[in-house]
């Protein structure tokens, strides 16, 4: 991308927070010349122009000896070519490495700022959750005011079932003392009529009873075979 | 023997049980069970005791008055109806409870208005590709360098590195 003019204090305005700076750089050509400058020369001289250019010059310096060819040449010449033999090679590693670190730093400030955030959601979740618990209160009044309620009521009925119960018993009482009374007076009636009956049975009845209990089995003796 | 105790009101259990703490879960349990073992206590009383079949008796027992006497006595008797004391403390429980509670709802309303505050801040906040140190220091105050109180380098106890 060329070169961007950052508009600052263009108008009244200030810019705040500042638009951030482009990512890469202006573009050059071979290292060295800005690419404006070929942009530049284009419309008079095409696309060779500034080759031309250059080469022209070059030779003007070397021909007219303004650059004098000496020694220094030659290490500039040997220095130069090493280190753009290492750029060249190792340069997209060792951006790629500076740029992990940076992004390194940022990933761990961004996973800070991420949690906290993740930790005041949770947060506020967790006291809208208590508030909604407390509104529940009013079921704990109401389990206990039944509970009371229920206790009352037990206690009421078992004192109705006492009372029928105590009536009950009492009655029952009467009428079995009753019944057992009329039982023992008939008991007793039974044998006072048997024992006087026997007591009436003189000697000399028995006597007669016998002799003729002794008779009629003597009746039937004869009659009766015994059965083996 | 109508006018009583006021109704039990059905208590919905699974609502209840939703908004129990779990802190709380144990004194719950033993509220539900003790709830539980009343409520079947009450249903395994009949609600009227069976009518004494006067008749029957009037018939059967010879004693003249005594039948008559116990049935007299019997109509007459009303069974007191036992006294509702704790009503009155649970009501005093629950206002209590209701005052409680809107202050906790205050202070937990407080608490999510700074929350929402910081969380505010925190989402609005420019993205860190964008920021200068002075911005950082800015959103995050921790992490200026505090130069006069360590004013050689590196600006902090070197435990903290």
């Amino acid at each position: 991308v060329l070169h961007v003019t950052r508009p600052l204090h263009t108008t009244q305005q200030s810019l705040a927070p500042l638009p951030p700076l482009p990512e890469k750089g202006g573009e050059v050509r071979h290292g060295l010349i800005p690419e404006e400058f070929f942009q530049f020369l284009y419309p008079k001289t095409g696309v060779t122009g500034p080759y031309m250019l250059g080469t022209g010059l070059l030779l003007y310096l070397l021909s007219k000896e303004i650059y004098v060819v000496n020694h220094e040449t030659v290490a500039a010449a040997c220095i130069l070519s090493v280190i753009i033999y290492g750029v060249k090679k190792f340069g997209s590693d060792v951006a790629a490495f500076a740029d992990k670190l940076n992004e390194e730093k940022v990933a761990r400030a961004l996973a800070v700022k991420n949690e906290a955030i993740k930790d005041l959601e949770t947060a506020i979740e967790m006291e809208k959750k208590e508030q909604w618990r407390v509104e529940g209160r009013s079921y704990l009044f109401d389990a206990k005011r039944n509970n009371i309620a229920m206790l009352l009521e037990t206690n009421y009925r078992e004192r109705l079932l006492m009372v029928y119960n105590e009536v009950k018993k009492r009655l029952d009482y009467q009428v079995a003392m009753q019944n057992l009374k009329r039982q023992k007076e008939q008991d007793h009636m039974i044998q006072w009529v048997e024992k006087n009956v026997i007591q009436s049975i003189t000697p000399q009845q028995q006597k007669e009873s016998i002799s003729k209990c002794i008779l009629d089995l003597k009746a039937l003796s004869k009659s009766a075979q015994a059965a083996v | 023997m109508a006018g009583r105790r006021a109704a039990v009101k059905a208590i919905d259990w699974v609502a209840f049980a939703e908004r129990v703490p779990p802190n709380q879960r144990a004194m719950f349990n033993a509220l539900k069970t003790r709830s539980d073992a009343l409520s079947a206590r009450l249903a395994a009383l009949p609600e009227k005791p069976p009518t004494i079949d006067w008749a029957h008796y009037k018939a059967a027992v010879a004693k003249a008055g005594l039948v008559d006497e116990f049935q007299s006595k019997f109509s007459a008797l009303k069974v007191p109806e036992p006294k509702d004391t704790q009503t009155a403390k649970i009501d005093a429980q629950e206002a209590e409870a209701a005052k409680s509670t809107a202050e906790y709802v205050q202070a937990s309303k407080a608490r999510i208005a700074q929350y929402e505050q910081q969380l505010q801040k925190l989402k609005s906040m420019i993205p860190f590709e964008q920021m200068t140190l002075e911005d950082l220091h800015d959103a995050f105050p921790e992490t200026k360098l505090d130069k006069e109180k360590y004013p050689f380098w590196p600006h902090k106890p070197i435990a903290d590195l």
